[in-house]
């Protein structure tokens, strides 16, 4: 292959692909399409921009390609939507200028009704404007205010620090005292006491409190090794507690057999009051029989009395 | 301390000289370009000898160096992108950064590295040969026969490998795009499409080919500032690299001040 032919293809291949490219790039961006243009109006030209999107639902649906002031003083927009995306412009649409914190600011189209006829090449609709600047610097304006007291009382603040009578300063000069004061004393309780008397006193009372509690602790000591016993007496293996029980599972043995007894009891102290309503009536029976005999006796003495030779056959 | 001054004075003159000369020098050259008694039979075989050592002799290491470290860099940016929450970005970042300003950085490094050094030198050892004479008394026009191929050749050079080398990084996108965000071609050339200013590719394109106009020039004046001796030509190759490299950042600095207006 000569050296002509190689340079050839490498030019040729390479603006093919370079074109090829390039038109592709166009017609997604629909360079070679129909586009239509309609204008706005507004009272302020403030914010808009040539090439500003124009924005439906999200979407750029064209861009605004100049602005113009017309004779009574209204800046009119240009917009100019390609063919696939008028329909979204009505006669009903309405057009915002959204100028947003951050962010460029678009045209922001809203159409109610789809089916509402096509808005007119020589319809002027008039733009709204939303600025979320001024919403965001009427919301800012309360917090400078307060930044701005703040930032008084700090500089009322510094003020103080920097004036040698002032508060802090005093307060700092005490504290230098006291620093100071308590590096010439040996303690702190040699500071707050100052008589030497007293804080020998306080020395001596708390060598006598160690003593004390030297002491305390060997009680403690005792008391612990006696409690270890009484532990052991009470709850060891021969302790009392382990006889007491013994004791009283034995008890409780025989208070069971006990119960049978008193049962026994029981049911012969029924009988007996039985047997006691027994003899009521066998001594009402009895009484009877005596009274009988009573009778008996009477009439035989009423027999007796009156005869000579008084004589009792007994029947 | 006057001799400071006027030392310092004296630097500025020639410097302004320097570049005032070599600002009409490039006129003179652009110019010719533009006339149709340039482009003799010997220039065009001049022009595509040049062409050929640049760009086709370089193209498959070339390509493979736009493969490698297209790859590696639009791996790096996207996982970037993805680790902040920057999806949204994708596109602008692709095109804005990786296609109008990397890719043509690139491209104009490797072929600086490569056949800038190799005109610089060229130019510097005719210089010493004293063979710019010779052409000379044969009434050859050196501009003409030299300068235009070369230059020529540098834009026409650039602009093509740098598109190439965007359409290298574009393809990569495609498969990082799809191993990293999980998107498919159709969202990847949407957001393309949403992302590409016109704009930004003509001031690209238009970046490259000064790229190229001042790649090849620059080594080529600083070549013929060559003095008859050999001990000349290291020197006239450092400075004119040097100048080069300082073109090629004083040109990237400009193309961004013209993108901010």
């Amino acid at each position: 292959m000569s050296r002509d032919l190689k340079v050839g293809l490498f030019i040729g291949c390479t603006v093919v692909i370079l074109i090829a490219a390039l038109l592709y790039l166009a017609t997604g961006k629909g360079v070679f399409e129909q586009t239509h243009t309609f204008t706005l109006s507004s009272r302020s030209g403030d914010g808009f921009a040539a090439g500003m999107p124009v924005v439906f639902s999200g979407f750029d649906i064209g861009k605004v390609a100049a602005l113009e002031l017309n004779d009574e003083g209204l800046v009119l927009i240009k917009i100019k939507i390609p063919d696939r995306h008028v329909k979204w412009i009505r006669s009903d649409s309405s057009f915002i200028l959204y100028r947003p914190l951050i962010g460029s600011a678009q045209i922001v189209v809203s159409t109610v009704n789809l089916k509402s006829p096509p808005l007119a090449e020589n319809q002027i609709p008039q733009v709204s404007i939303v600025n979320d600047i001024n919403d965001a610097i009427a919301r800012i304006e309360p917090v400078l205010e307060k930044v701005a007291q703040i930032a008084e009382h700090a500089e009322r603040l510094t003020r103080n620090l920097s004036d040698p009578k002032g508060d802090l300063n005093r307060v700092l000069g005490n504290a230098e005292k006291i620093t100071t004061n308590l590096a010439s004393k040996k303690s702190l309780a040699e500071m707050a006491i100052s008589d030497e008397e007293s804080l020998r006193s306080l020395n001596d009372s708390l060598k006598k409190l160690k003593d004390i509690t030297n002491n305390v602790d060997r009680l403690l000591i005792k008391v612990d090794k006696m409690a270890d016993r009484t532990d052991e007496q009470l709850y060891g293996s021969e302790g009392a507690l382990p006889q007491a029980n013994v004791i009283l599972k034995d008890m409780i043995g025989k208070l069971q057999k006990l119960d049978k007894t008193i049962d026994n009891i029981n049911t012969i102290s029924s009988d007996a009051s039985a047997g006691t309503r027994d003899f009521e009536i066998l001594r009402s029976d009895i009484d009877d029989l005596v009274d009988s005999l009573t009778d008996i006796v009477k009439k035989m003495e009423g027999l007796i009395g009156t005869r000579k030779n008084p004589e009792f056959k007994a029947p | 301390m006057i001799s400071f001054w006027e030392n310092l004075g004296h630097r500025a003159t020639m410097l302004f000289l320097a570049f005032a000369d070599t600002i009409a020098f490039s006129g003179r050259v652009f110019l010719r370009i533009f006339q149709r008694k340039t482009y003799s039979s010997a220039m065009r075989e001049v022009l595509v000898n040049q062409i050929y050592f640049t760009s086709v002799q370089i193209l498959p290491v070339f390509l493979l160096v736009s493969i490698v470290f297209g790859s590696l860099l639009i791996g790096i940016v996207f996982t970037l992108l993805k680790q902040f929450g920057l999806t949204d970005f994708i596109g602008h970042v692709l095109m804005g950064l990786i296609v109008t300003e990397l890719a043509p950085f690139l491209t104009v490094l490797l072929i600086t590295l490569r056949s800038s050094a190799a005109i610089n030198t060229e130019m510097a050892v005719m210089k010493v040969n004293r063979e710019i004479k010779t052409l000379e008394t044969f009434r050859i026009d050196v501009i003409d026969y030299l300068l235009a191929p070369r230059v020529i050749n540098g834009i026409i050079s650039i602009v093509l490998l740098s598109s190439l080398c965007s359409i290298v990084l574009l393809v990569s996108g495609i498969l990082f795009s799809r191993l990293i965000f999980g998107m498919g071609m159709d969202v990847y050339s949407k957001i393309l499409l949403i992302s590409t200013n016109f704009s930004d590719i003509v001031i690209a394109l238009v970046k490259c080919g000064i790229f190229g106009f001042f790649i090849t020039l620059i080594p080529i004046r600083f070549g013929l500032r060559a003095s008859h001796e050999l001990t000349s030509i290291p020197v006239a190759v450092s400075r004119g690299m040097v100048n080069v490299f300082s073109a090629i950042l004083i040109i990237e600095v400009l193309s961004l001040v013209t993108k901010l207006f």
